[in-house]
């Protein structure tokens, strides 16, 4: 398709460097408000959120880098608003539909309009993405073992939150009455909010000192730097075909494993990745919508161009996409989801590298460990007299690379979320943590080893539904280049006594006190094969 | 007799108040051994007499955690936990790396030492540590490599009884030892280990440094900077010399904020631009302290100044990118081979384009003991000149642009994300290339006023000098229940240890001051504001948080995190500083050429000792001096006040 040739004041590679870093700099600041207001430990503790500018057409300007798997996705929720929608000064559209623009159900985003003084068209969107900790739904977090996305939780397509500047009491009372720690929603929704305000105030501001022409024409001049740059870096690739494929071990209610292949062209400066062959969407919740597809696919590429680049639309020009709708890479309705963004996205990531891996051997990392390790745990807590909800997800080894071995137990490609502290964990909810360290051996051999997982095991003191989902437990991550695959996962149940159960990857299940669940994640593939 | 001193990689910078006058000194730092300098330094200053108080920010801890040089140390925390060290907050730093890394942990794996007990979060013990275990882990100790060791177990913030046990466990060996909780009483375990840890690495380096010290120093007492601007003694420096790792720039911090308040100044940004860094912070009225920052990348709890770094400077890089961006830093030229204009580097950085603007007098840098080479600048900038399609001075403008763009965002990193409007404050500028920049930065952010300290390179050594003696206590409490009486009781002890501690250290009990303060949040959220603890603190908090947020909740719930005690007593008075003779009319010692907003245009240059107290000229001019240049834009007007320091007013 042929962009429009419209006519754009120049934007000179100084005024470029001065936007950039000023857009950039609302985007971050917008993060560092709802950090600090939100309630969850899970937005505040774990930074499971995401800030963004957008231009008037509801393309993606700038990103605070947070969380890698918000970064493809967010323009879709914009968009999503913006056509449903009439958003009018002081409107705030709240959404989370992974069929209209959202991701996951526990992932919520705010998107607010920017207008300019005497003006009726939005100059500009701010918008943010937070993971609540519950969202309703068949279990306490919202990630369970679901088949249908009518189990998954409230399912919210773009509506207003906020009209006029005021809260629409009706619609929050509506989110709020389904979920079930109701305060902390409220609050994290506040921070959301809150954090709206400081973009758009922000954007008000630079359009007051800078002139209304001069941003608009820098917005579209930072998507058309970032396309070059993105150009620039798919030309370092040397041009060809290149494919893999990949797995998961399955989706919670059947034992095959379900393949995920990917063709990659390359051709003079642009990429075209295709997701055909890949299994149709399942039963269980693992199915990546579109937008995790996406997301995953931009991050590959953004890290493919090392260096600094703007996180915004233009990066996204010389990449075309196709994920055939009704597999698991573009799932449709009604599949559940709430697995595709945590865990199909790390394995879409590990089979785009693995195809980009023969393209550019010497710079691309075996598989990392390739699963979130999401654990949920909630239930009633007869000691505080309060319902909880417990969400965390365990990292694990990253795969080694060309000098470079792998780190042991940190969080890699789609995720970056913090662990919650043990002091927070166990002064807040009725568990104790029984240990929490590095997984000795399990990392793949290699001239360069890949990191090691983690063992983090954990003892409710009250009866609760656990909510385990968690991948690579059968089919290991790979090594690269002769080296080995890091150690598959391991789950247990363990009774009081000490008694080990195995755990299926997938599983809800109910603790007894005094029980402990045990993840043990999985370790990275080695690089290049040992010396004996 | 007073002392204060800077011990900066090249320089130790000292001032004496002898018989109420100033003395200043400066002389070649000593690397391997950093008390040699101060030794000879203070000989040379105040000859043979003992000085009453020496003051110094140390550059000891701070390097054993920069170049790797720390101790072997043995950790001891609760089995099952030993890796959290090394797993940290399970995050990377870098997103988008192809390969994430992150630094390597102070401990080794064989060094990290699991021990049975344990104790919750309310402080029962739910299981003691066994006798036959302390004695091993006392066996251990003595046979141990290891130069230096840290305990941290959860939740000892609540209960310490099991750290102290095995503390005294490993005294007998006589190596240092860092306790968590006595470091740090707050919850969050790994921030706690952390700085337990990066405490045991520095310390067996700082402890020898400070017998040399005292060894040689006929003082009698002797202080050590910390990173949130006060001074304690050897002995608590020895023990937790963690609190010491950003003691330089915080006397810089102190010593600004000293100047300020002389000529009446409370809200101010400080500007501190080098060759290869930036530093900024935000004092209003006090310099801001936070609580968190990573050295190194190593976690590190204990108060420091809010000072902001980004990696730009006069030495860094510009070039532009592969999709036509204009790039400034972060590689930078450094020293060697330094801008163009040094007369080595191919490559232009910031420095050559101050040049090429006729901002930098390529006669009169470092007082014309080293000529810069203009020619050599133009030849580095023009391909980038080139490749942006323009001219010369249009690159060196852009380059200024874009630097300046970099710094902006630093500023506002500290001001405006703080909840501060950057409008309402000085700058205070300084550095080799600080004042340079100032009017363009000041510009931007809507600053109207610029300060250029007198003698800006002392600045470090007058905030030693003056240092009050004080440190910070905290307790975790995670009070859901919060009442004032009850919180009173429990800072009590807090509050007996800082006096025993500063009364130790030379503080007369009746100077000393008592901050109580408590981190507050509403129940349920997990990040907290420091109040005043009063009887209103609860109408202090919700006020706080709807400044800082824009919302309150005076209705929610609030639960008080932790409590805080500063605890001071005032340092040694700096004196008054010598004021400048009145001057008459200063005459230009020349012109110069300056690129401005596109033209150029003839300005003159001054020499700053020209300048006596009332002088004042209109911009666009050049102030030089030996450590830095001023570049006064044209709508500023440029005035000198009584103590010798410079004022640029926009009009």
């Amino acid at each position: 398709m042929k962009r429009a040739q419209a006519v754009r004041p120049p934007v000179d590679p100084v005024t470029l460097a001065v936007m950039n870093s000023r857009m950039a700099a609302i985007a971050e600041e917008m993060g560092v408000v709802l950090g600090q207001t939100a309630f969850s430990p899970n937005i505040k503790e774990r930074r499971d959120y995401s800030c963004a500018l957008f231009d008037g057409a509801g393309e993606l300007v700038a990103q605070a880098a947070h969380i890698p798997v918000h970064l493809g996705s967010t323009p879709l929720s914009v968009r999503a608003a913006i056509a449903r929608l009439d958003l009018a000064p002081g409107d705030i559209a709240a959404l989370n539909d992974p069929f209209a623009g959202g991701t996951h159900l526990p992932d919520v985003t705010l998107v607010a309009p920017i207008h300019l003084p005497g003006e009726r068209k939005p100059f500009a969107y701010a918008a943010n993405r937070a993971h609540h900790a519950d969202i309703g739904g068949m279990a306490p977090g919202s990630m369970a073992l679901a088949t249908e996305i009518y189990q998954e939780g409230l399912r919210l397509p773009p509506v207003k939150i906020v009209v006029g500047g005021a809260p629409a009491r009706d619609v929050f009372e509506l989110f709020l009455a389904n979920t079930r720690v109701r305060e902390e929603r409220e609050g994290d929704l506040r921070a959301q909010i809150a954090a709206l305000e400081v973009g758009a105030a922000r954007m008000r501001a630079m359009v007051a000192a800078a002139g209304r022409a001069e941003v608009a024409a820098a917005m579209t001049a930072l998507k058309d730097y970032a396309e070059r740059l993105m150009r620039a870096a798919l030309r370092e690739i040397p041009n060809g075909t290149y494919s893999a494929e990949d797995a998961m071990d399955g989706d919670g209610f059947g034992d095959r494993p379900i393949p995920l292949r990917v063709k990659i062209k390359i051709d003079g400066g642009r990429a075209h990745v295709d997701f055909t062959g890949s299994a149709p969407q399942v039963r269980g919740s693992i199915n990546a919508n579109y937008a995790i597809t996406l997301s995953a696919t931009f991050y590959v590429m953004k890290c493919m161009a090392a260096g600094e680049t703007p996180s915004n639309e233009g990066l996204m020009r010389p990449i075309t996409l196709v994920a055939p709708p009704g597999t698991i890479v573009n799932a449709q309705p009604p599949a559940a989801v709430a697995g595709g963004n945590v865990e199909t996205s790390q394995r879409i990531v590990d089979v785009l590298f693995r195809a980009l891996a023969r393209a550019a051997p010497k710079r691309v990392s075996a598989a990392s460990s390739g699963s979130m390790s999401n654990l949920t745990v909630g239930g009633y807590d007869r000691f505080r007299g309060r319902h909880f909800s417990y969400y965390e997800t365990i990292a694990g080894g990253a795969g080694a690379a060309a000098g470079h071995p792998g780190a042991s137990g940190i969080h890699t490609h789609m995720t970056n979320t913090l662990n919650t502290p043990i002091e927070a964990l166990e002064a807040y909810y009725p568990m104790r943590v029984t240990e929490y360290r590095i997984r000795r051996s399990s990392s793949g051999a290699g001239k360069f080893a890949g990191g090691e997982g983690l063992v983090r095991e954990i003892e409710c003191l009250v009866e609760a539904n656990v909510s385990l989902l968690a991948e690579r437990r059968k089919i290991a991550p790979w090594g690269l280049h002769g080296g080995g695959a890091g150690a598959c996962g391991a789950d247990y149940l363990v009774s009081a006594a000490g008694r080990k159960r195995r755990l299926a990857a997938k599983a809800n299940a109910l603790l007894e006190p005094g029980e402990r669940i045990r993840i043990e994640t999985p370790g990275g593939g080695g690089w290049g094969r040992a010396k004996r | 007799m007073v002392v204060g001193i800077d011990t900066g990689g090249t320089f130790t910078d000292l001032v004496a108040i002898v018989g109420g006058e100033a003395r200043v000194h400066k002389l070649a730092s000593t690397p391997h051994d950093p008390a040699q300098a101060v030794i000879a330094g203070i000989a040379e200053l105040i000859g043979g007499a003992p000085a009453e108080i020496v003051t110094y920010s140390s550059t000891v801890a701070t390097n054993a955690l920069l170049e790797g040089k720390g101790a072997r140390v043995a950790l001891f925390t609760d089995a099952g936990f030993e890796d959290l060290i090394e797993i940290g907050r399970q995050n990377r730093s870098d997103l988008y790396a192809l390969a994430p890394s992150r630094p390597a942990p102070l401990v080794g794996r064989s060094m990290r030492f699991g021990v049975g007990g344990r104790t919750l979060h309310d402080g029962t013990v739910q299981k003691p540590i066994g006798r036959a275990e302390l004695a091993a882990i006392r066996k251990l100790a003595e046979k141990s490599r290891a130069e230096s060791f840290a305990v941290c177990l959860l939740h000892s913030y609540a209960n310490p009884a099991s750290e102290e046990l095995i503390a005294a466990a490993l005294a007998p060996a006589g190596k240092p030892l860092s306790v968590s909780h006595r470091i740090l009483a707050e919850y969050r375990e790994y921030e706690r280990l952390s700085t337990a840890v990066v405490n045991a690495y520095v310390a067996p380096r700082m402890v020898a440094h400070l017998e040399r010290l005292e060894s040689g120093l006929k003082t009698r007492r002797l202080r050590v900077m910390q990173s949130d601007g006060n001074a304690i003694g050897p002995a608590l420096a020895r023990a937790e010399p963690v609190r010491t790792i950003l003691s330089g720039p915080a006397a810089g911090v102190v010593g600004a904020a000293a100047l300020a308040r002389a000529i009446g100044l409370g809200k101010f940004i400080t500007f501190d631009m080098g060759g290869t860094s930036t530093d900024v912070a935000l004092v209003d009225g006090a310099a801001r302290v936070r609580t968190l920052s990573y050295p190194n990348g190593y976690a590190v709890r204990t108060p420091v100044i809010d000072i902001h770094t980004v990696g730009a400077g006069g030495g860094s890089i510009a070039s532009l990118d592969a999709g036509g961006s204009l790039r400034v830093g972060p590689e930078s030229a450094g020293a060697d081979p330094g801008p163009a204009c040094y007369g080595r580097g191919e490559r232009p950085a910031v420095t050559d384009a101050d040049l090429i603007a006729g901002r930098l007098l390529a006669g009169n840098f470092l007082g014309g003991r080293m000529r810069l080479d203009a020619a050599r600048s133009e030849r580095a900038l023009a391909p980038l000149a080139r490749a942006m399609k323009t001219d010369l001075a249009g690159a060196a403008r852009g380059v200024i642009r874009v630097v300046n763009a970099n710094m902006e965002r630093a500023i506002r990193v500290v001001s405006v994300a703080r909840g501060f409007d950057p409008r309402e404050f000085a700058l205070m500028a300084f550095g080799g290339a600080g004042p340079m920049h100032a009017c363009e930065l000041a510009r931007e952010l809507g600053v109207r006023h610029i300060v250029l300290p007198r003698n800006p390179g002392l600045l470090c050594a007058w905030g030693a000098l003056g240092a009050p003696l004080g440190r910070e206590y905290s307790l975790t409490v995670r009070d859901a229940d919060p009442r004032f009486a009850r919180l009173r009781g429990r800072a009590r002890p807090l509050i007996a240890r800082a006096r025993a501690e500063l009364t130790a250290e030379g503080g007369r009990p009746a100077s000393i001051h008592y901050d109580l303060r408590a981190d507050v949040r509403y129940r349920g959220q997990s990040y907290e504001i420091e109040v005043a603890l009063s009887p209103r603190f609860a109408v202090e908090f919700h006020a706080a948080h709807r400044r800082a947020f824009g919302h309150s909740a005076p209705d929610a719930p609030i639960e008080v995190v932790n409590l805080r005690l500063r605890a001071w007593a005032e340092g040694p008075h700096r004196g008054s500083r010598r004021v400048s003779p009145p001057a008459g009319r200063p005459s230009p010692a020349g012109r110069v050429r300056i690129a401005v907003d596109g033209a150029t245009v003839s300005a003159p240059v001054y020499q700053r000792e020209a300048f006596g107290a009332g002088a004042r000229i209109a911009g666009p001019a050049i102030v030089a001096e030996l450590s830095a240049t001023t570049y006064v834009a044209p709508e500023f007007d440029l005035r000198c006040d009584q103590f010798g320091n410079l004022h640029m007013e926009a009009r």
